[in-house]
């Protein structure tokens, strides 16, 4: 589903990523681990769009995506969280969850005057798919509350259902347990695998070991920019180059 | 042939006196990161700091009067932080931009109030200058030069060899970085302040100098500066002066082809023709 | 009686004046400070073309129009910008508008202004005494709220204001932003250049020093004042600083007090915007939305 070849990116004089080739196949949950500064959250932007690379290729779906916006990124089906959570603060829950959903007929102005009756049976879809969905992630009680009023890990859980509600093909989650309480952790893992039932792919940058063991299915290990192993997960625990780049030298 | 000449110099003049306000301008932009929306009124407030001291009851001869002038521009500035960007220093973007529009206006309405809407000047007559190599340049005009370079060297040795300097620096990086690490930000804060207003006083003065005095000069010279700005390259001293004497050229060439009407408005059509070229150093992201 | 229905329409025209800043700052989020420019173009191209008995709807039509493409214009190159820096092209853009209104005295006569502009004619009805310019505005107000209310309340208000509140977020969520922007932009400017259009009718007389940063100032202050980001914050806000402004006008004050309270009267325009901004930048209105903590 996503190839990325010789992909590099460099920062003034750092290079952020080197050389990177790596697949990812439909059905799966793969992990992307590695030290901090390796490069994880950076090779996330290259294949959203949010830099552009230096050199290398992106392929998503047989579709070359490198170097595109991110919204046209998007838009192939290719949704992000992000490692400190960009809710809408000053939107309601469910204002959240409904803007997810892409091509919306009331998005674009010709239509909201044209094509009035569409746009009212999408939304009334998309309605009950959100409140479904905000169900699901345990956020009913607060689905008309600004965002901003959410805790740190209601807000996190937030934005993986905007994810969802997106219908990606592809998601990729950056750091979705970071500074969570480990019930919560367990829940947002029954989350994902739930839907990675449904066909979704995931892509997950992790610090937790325990949650990559738990739910990958492969795991790439990054170091200073560059792929230094990949492999299954128990694997990787043991591979001597992991534990080197870990210990740091 | 001359004639040309003659613009070019003026042209570098102007520019001097622009590479000033946007130094001002850059100058907090680094250490606070925002644009003054207020600082043209900073310019302009100093100018007539000075002539409302050079005037009845104090007549005050211009060398004397000159410190206290600038006293009361530092006044000002610091005056501006305290009471109107440090209450908004962790608010949204927007906020803190109305308040300083609103700011501008304040300050430009309170210039008209004190001394009416009409041109001022500060009563020089136009001597004749000396003529070198064909171009008339007067000893007003050379004041200008000298002063500006004085200040421009100034600013580069405080900036990039003192040790306030470094934690103003370190400020404009990351605040909060610089405050747990124990460097004083509000005397840097401050200390960038005093400098700016500085700037922007002996910008004000010298312009007013070259030209008179109105209280709307605040709002086109903010323009300038930050076209100035844009030009060399935001947070970059060098890049101010140079961006300035762009500007300074570009005001006094192009009324030579252009009516004299659109002068003002050259500044800004140098800002859009960057942006539709689009250096990708303009493109950030709103925070 | 007179000075009532007066007080109506300014404070009608402001309210759709209001409501255009609104859309662009309120809901989307841009830093607009030179709005006064589409009012200024919508004025004037309205007048120049009734002064040379272009029909009123077409004239209309036309000021509209053109208000709609300098906005397009003007945001194309600026809108990519970071919000300062959008605010400031802006600003120098509503002082550039009105150096065109002053230098081009071939088309505009320059200070000289724009004298007995006529009264519209809408489809065979003369809107010229008092009561019917106020049913004219009310009538294009009205039209005005409705407009924006259904795009405001629409997927597509909620993506602009999704775009005020991340637009990384926004982005990331496959939603074009630069063009959300620009659509908001075009039509924030044209209903400005409506505003503009019915202003310049009323007063029948217009000249470059009517739209400066004053009008800008004032503008903002009653959308912030009243609460942007809602329906009926400039509403409100109009009605409080139209009062205000226009009643002042009416005090028969001496001649000599009047280079002194203009400034003044702005001043207090200036400082309200700080206090505004300082004390309660939300404004009387606030946007709908629980406002308690939810913990966990």
């Amino acid at each position: 589903m996503l190839e990325i070849k010789g992909l590099s990116k460099s920062f003034g004089g750092i290079h952020a990523v080197s050389n990177c080739s790596l697949g990812l196949k439909d059905y799966v949950i793969t992990g992307l681990i590695g030290p901090n500064g390796s490069g994880k959250t950076t090779l996330f932007n290259l294949i959203t769009g949010s830099i552009p690379p230096d050199k290398g290729e992106i392929y998503f779906k047989g579709n070359r995506i490198d170097g595109h916006l991110p919204y046209k990124v998007a838009q192939h089906g290719i949704i992000r969280t992000f490692q400190l959570t960009r809710i809408f603060p000053k939107m309601t829950v469910l204002e959240n969850m409904l803007l997810a959903p892409l091509h919306q007929t009331g998005e674009i102005l010709w239509s909201l005057w044209v094509k009035r009756r569409r746009i009212r049976d999408e939304e009334k879809a998309y309605r009950e798919r959100a409140l479904g969905l905000i169900e699901t992630v345990g956020l009913s009680h607060l689905k008309d509350q600004f965002a901003e009023n959410l805790s740190y890990g209601q807000q996190k859980l937030l934005e993986l259902g905007r994810a969802f509600m997106a219908d990606p093909k592809m998601i990729l989650l950056d750091e979705p347990t970071a500074g969570i309480n480990p019930s919560l952790i367990r829940k947002i893992m029954k989350l994902i695998l739930k839907m990675k039932e449904s066909g979704k792919v995931f892509f997950i940058i992790e610090h937790n070991m325990g949650v990559i063991i738990e739910l990958c299915d492969w795991v790439f290990v990054l170091d200073n920019g560059e792929k230094i192993a990949e492999g299954k997960p128990k694997e990787i625990q043991n591979d001597p180059r992991v534990i080197e780049a870990y210990l740091g030298v | 042939m001359d004639f040309l000449f003659q613009s070019i110099l003026n042209g570098i003049l102007a520019g001097c006196i622009y590479a000033l306000f946007a130094m001002g301008l850059t100058l907090i932009y680094g250490v606070l990161n925002f644009v003054n929306f207020a600082h043209g009124e900073l310019i302009m407030w100093g100018a007539y700091f000075l002539y409302f001291l050079m005037g009845k009851p104090f007549g005050l001869p211009l060398p004397i009067a000159l410190i206290p002038a600038l006293f009361l521009t530092i006044l000002l500035g610091i005056g501006m932080d305290r009471f109107v960007f440090k209450p908004l220093r962790t608010a949204n973007r927007l906020t803190l931009l109305i308040a300083a529009l609103g700011l501008s206006f304040l300050l430009r309405n309170g210039a008209q109030f004190l001394w009416g809407a009409e041109l001022r000047t500060y009563g020089f007559e136009i001597k004749r200058g000396l003529r070198i190599l064909g171009i008339s340049i007067t000893l007003n005009q050379v004041a200008i030069i000298l002063t500006s370079i004085v200040c421009i060297v100034f600013v580069y040795l405080l900036f990039h060899r003192s040790r306030l300097g470094k934690s103003m620096r370190a400020v404009s990086d990351n605040l909060e970085l610089a405050r747990v690490v124990g460097i004083d930000s509000k005397h840097a804060i401050q200390f960038a302040w005093v400098i700016a207003s500085v700037l922007a006083g002996v910008g004000g003065i010298l312009l007013a100098l070259d030209t008179n005095l109105q209280p709307g000069m605040g709002l086109i010279n903010l323009v300038k500066a930050f076209a100035a700005t844009l030009l060399g390259g935001v947070g970059n001293i060098w890049g101010a002066l140079l961006g300035g004497i762009v500007i300074g050229l570009a005001e006094n060439l192009g009324v030579l082809v252009i009516s004299p009407g659109y002068k003002d408005a050259i500044a800004f059509g140098i800002m859009v023709l960057m942006l539709l070229i689009r250096p990708s150093a303009l493109l950030g992201r709103q925070e | 009686m007179d000075l009532f229905l007066h007080l109506c329409v300014m404070i009608i025209i402001y309210i759709i004046f209001a409501m255009s800043l609104n859309l662009e700052v309120g809901y989307t989020g841009l830093f607009n400070f030179g709005h006064v420019a589409f009012f200024g173009i919508g004025a004037y191209t309205s007048a120049l073309l009734t002064l040379q008995q272009v029909p009123f709807e077409l004239s209309l039509f036309i000021a509209l129009a053109m208000a709609g493409l300098w906005g397009f214009l003007l945001s194309i190159p600026s809108l990519r910008l970071r919000g300062d820096y959008f605010g400031i092209v802006t600003l120098g853009f509503g002082e550039i508008i009105r150096m065109v209104f002053q230098n081009e005295v071939w088309l505009t006569r320059g200070p000289m202004g724009l004298p007995g502009i006529p009264k519209p004619i809408l489809f065979s009805y003369r809107f010229a005494t008092l009561p019917q310019y106020l049913l004219l505005t009310l009538g294009f107000a009205a039209l005005t709220f409705l407009i924006l209310r259904i795009i405001l309340r629409s997927p597509f208000g909620r993506v602009l204001r999704a775009i005020r509140e991340d637009e990384v977020a926004a982005e990331a969520l496959g939603k074009n932003v630069f063009f959300f922007r620009i659509k908001s932009f075009v039509i924030g400017s044209l209903f400005a250049g409506l505003a503009g259009t019915l202003w310049g009718h009323y007063t029948t007389f217009i000249s470059p020093g009517d739209f400066t940063l004053l009008e800008t100032i004032l503008v903002l202050l009653i959308v912030v004042l009243g609460g942007k980001g809602t329906e009926w914050g400039p509403v409100l806000g109009a009605f409080v600083l139209i009062f205000f402004q226009e009643s002042l006008r009416f005090l028969r004050l001496p001649a000599e007090w009047t280079r002194y309270l203009a400034p003044l009267q702005q001043m207090i325009f200036g400082g309200l915007l700080i206090v505004l901004m300082i004390f309660r930048p939300e404004g009387l209105l606030k946007e709908k939305g629980r406002g308690s903590n939810a913990g966990n």
